[in-house]
């Protein structure tokens, strides 16, 4: 079979807003009723529901994971993380010299990079095995080790570089992610075309960083002072008799702090939003699936607003609410990707990748991906 | 009725025919008819518009359906339209998770503290000290140690351990009493068996034997070991919180305030404990009980006068101090002498360069709650 011209939209995510956010109110009840053990069923069913309106070619894709296999992942964490970490947290300051046990925390602390990294692999490994298009399994080849090595090198690359190898580390980090991705017995491949993946990262990544380290603390400073000259004066007019500040000057620093901090988040999104679409773009224009290739139209300022309603509900639900920022985000690449061709479906059989019998426990300690597992 | 079917080996569907019998789904796909029992399927769409089944256990196979198809395989096969069939747990399983959350719960928050006092007589006396160092970075933190207070420490220790000797308090020669300056009136026992005390609750003192019901009430703290007993009740629910939530490091927090704070906040049956047995120091050592009763006076005063909270820490915790000071007072036995002579009391309340003024008798009722606000140069 040769390659035909793909449906006008391949992609289609036709999940809705209201019916994510009824699961995510029930799971968020559940899971404060049960202190937080909830968790894993919450994530399944949300994922299980997220998967389910994301159609390609028409046909959706299926979350078989189960909240079984999470708690099973947990268990396993907990020995292996949770009471080594426990020893080092509590234990180790009590029965050690405090030098010993410092070095010890300092320690866990560096352990926690390559271990970050393994658990963001082994999370990726267990949902794509757990996702079936067609009834047909993805799955991600690898090894969890080689990843976590290879990321934290990169991790201290951009320590040493002030930030400044952000654009190649992302870069790599996604080619050694989706060249080990499987579609079947079908290998995704990262498309090297001779020219540097970056090259059009770092207009856009100087922007998010000077914004970061200029402009956001001006705006920040410039809120602060208006906020304080308006609210302040307002509130030594008013209690002047008063030796004491009145208590309406101190609600009035705090509520010129709060809007402060609203407006330097505000633009610490807006400073970024151009490199996080540019990355996403150029990370779907390298992906190649049987010859057939993709093509991502993410915009600068349609990308800020999807987050940016993400963060409000994140934050306005202290994090209860976290799965709805996933929702946006992956509805907005899914409604925002395209194909490029058609991959040769009759020929791409069943997955061979071994697909992990549990899941995730160490991405669930590190509360990776806030519930939902965004690209 | 119209399908399309997946057989799990590539990722294509084919169209297929396909007929309800009364237990079997059946269709033909090329040269192979299939026969699919209702009770051996389960539903692969999550209600997102079509039917998509799947069989138990997961071959790769799916059979696709239009939505217009769903009246019909409903009819045919109830069982794949229930909740359970969308993969929605039943309620069985939120009920148990429920319960095991509060049995966990019950057993760090309230089984911890329960063996709390096992696991406090048997720590180490390392631990003990590093878990006091702690504590004391903390105090260094908070309060500012006293130059010039040396000489009255000495006196208050002199007064602690006749107290100590008259009523056998077998630790006695740790417990040492350090003076610091602090914002708060306040006394709190360490788990090295140290006793702070602050300049300010000094001050607030009128009489030397309202300044030993505090500190015989501090001993008993020691005496029976509260301070690491808190100390390892607050730890349980540390550990909970962290186990439960995931590492968030609330836990983290939990345990390290619980081992900071430590002394500032007992249990109200530890407290009478403290109580009952402090009176028993003052009586040994034929010191009139009722200057702690006095002292319970002052702080009520002051807290009422307090209205940023400043003075909590030694009366929020000790919530029924009208009654306590009536049991102190019921043991009362007036006419006996002040534990420190006017010189030594003198030398006492000039600990942290206050002047040292004469103190005794202190006539204004409205003086202990100015007290606090008096910052002594340092
Ligand atoms: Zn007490």
């Amino acid at each position: 079979m040769t390659s035909e011209a793909a449906p006008a939209q391949a992609f289609r995510h036709s999940g809705k807003f209201i019916d994510v956010m009824g699961l995510a109110a029930k799971n968020a009840l559940l899971t404060l009723l049960t202190f937080t053990l909830y968790r894993f069923w919450a994530r399944t069913s949300m994922r299980r529901r997220l998967w389910s309106r994301v159609s390609a070619m028409g046909d959706p894709l299926e979350y078989t994971g189960t909240a079984l296999e999470l708690f099973r992942g947990f268990l396993i964490a907990l020995p292996t993380f949770f009471l080594p970490a426990i020893f080092v947290y509590y234990i180790a300051p009590l029965a050690l010299d405090p030098g010993t046990a410092g070095w010890l925390a300092f320690g866990f602390y560096l352990l926690a990079v390559p271990l970050i990294a393994a658990a963001r692999y082994l999370m990726r490994r267990y949902q794509l095995s757990r996702t079936h298009w067609r009834g047909i399994r993805f799955g991600l080849a690898g090894s969890a080790a080689g990843f976590a090595f290879a990321s934290s090198g990169w991790t201290v690359l951009q320590w040493l570089s002030l930030f400044w190898y952000t654009p190649v580390s992302r870069m790599n980090r996604a080619k050694l992610l989706w060249e080990n991705a499987r579609f079947g017995d079908q290998p995704f491949e990262f498309v090297e075309d001779g020219q540097s993946p970056q090259k059009d990262l770092w207009w856009p990544f100087a922007l998010g960083w000077f914004g970061t380290a200029f402009a956001v603390p001006t705006v920040f400073g410039i809120v602060l002072s208006v906020g304080l000259a308006y609210l302040g004066l307002d509130a030594v007019a008013s209690g002047e008799q008063a030796t004491e500040p009145p208590p309406n000057f101190i609600a009035g620093v705090v509520i010129a702090y709060l809007i402060a901090v609203i407006g330097a988040l505000l633009g610490y999104l807006l400073v970024w939003a151009p490199y996080n679409a540019a990355a996403m773009n150029a990370i779907a224009a390298r992906l190649s699936l049987d010859g057939a290739r993709f093509r991502l139209r993410a915009k600068t300022f349609s990308l800020f607003l999807v987050t940016l309603a993400g963060w409000i509900v994140t934050i306005f639900s202290i994090g209860l609410l976290a799965p709805i920022a996933g929702f946006l985000q992956v509805r907005y690449v899914i409604n925002r990707f395209e194909i490029l061709g058609e991959p040769r479906f009759a020929e791409i059989g069943q997955s061979i990748v071994s697909a992990p019998n549990a899941g995730e426990g160490l991405g669930d300690a590190f509360d990776l991906d806030m519930g939902v597992g965004v690209i | 009725m119209r399908a399309r079917y997946a057989d799990g080996r590539a990722a294509i569907t084919r169209e297929t025919e396909c007929t309800l019998a009364a237990d079997t789904l059946n269709f033909i796909i090329g040269e192979t008819r299939a026969e699919w029992s209702y009770a051996d399927l389960a539903r692969a769409d999550d209600g997102n518009g079509c039917i998509i089944l799947k069989r138990k256990p997961d071959t790769g196979e799916r059979l696709y359906f239009e939505s217009e198809h769903e009246a019909e395989l409903r009819a045919a096969a109830p069982n794949l339209f229930t909740k359970r069939a969308r993969g929605i747990e039943s309620p069985l399983i939120a009920a148990s998770l429920a319960a095991a959350a509060y049995a966990c719960a019950a057993a760090f928050l309230i089984g911890v503290p329960m063996a709390s006092g096992p696991i406090a007589d048997i720590m180490p006396t390392a631990s003990r000290e590093q878990i006091a160092d702690i504590s004391w970075s903390q105090v260094n933190a908070l309060t500012d140690y006293c130059d010039d207070s040396d000489e009255a420490a000495r006196i208050l220790n002199d007064m602690a351990h006749r107290m100590m000797t008259a009523a056998q308090v077998p630790q006695r020669d740790n417990v040492w009493i350090t003076i610091v300056d602090a914002p708060i009136p306040n006394a709190f026992a360490l788990p090295d068996e140290s006793i702070i005390v602050t300049a300010q609750l000094i001050a607030m003192a009128e009489q030397p034997d309202e300044l030993a019901g505090v500190i015989a009430h501090e001993i008993a703290h020691i005496e029976r070991n509260h301070v690491l007993k808190n100390i390892v009740s607050n730890m349980g629910a540390g550990i909970f919180f962290d186990i439960v939530v995931g590492g968030g490091g609330i836990g983290q927090a939990v345990a390290v305030a619980s081992v900071n704070l430590a002394g500032l906040s007992y249990s109200r049956d530890f407290e009478r404990e403290a109580d009952a047995r402090g009176l028993d120091y003052l009586d040994a050592a034929d010191i009139d009980t009722a200057g702690l009763a006095r002292m319970f006076d002052h702080l009520r005063t002051a807290a009422e006068g307090d209205v940023e909270g400043a003075i909590p820490a030694l009366l929020s915790t000790h919530p029924d101090t009208a009654t306590r000071g009536a049991d102190a007072r019921a043991r009362s036995r007036p006419g006996l002498a002040q534990p420190l002579t006017e010189q030594e009391w003198r030398v006492v309340r000039s600990a942290c360069g206050s002047g040292g003024g004469p103190a005794l008798p202190a006539p204004a009722a409205a003086q202990p709650a100015e007290q606090p606000e008096k910052t002594p140069p340092s």
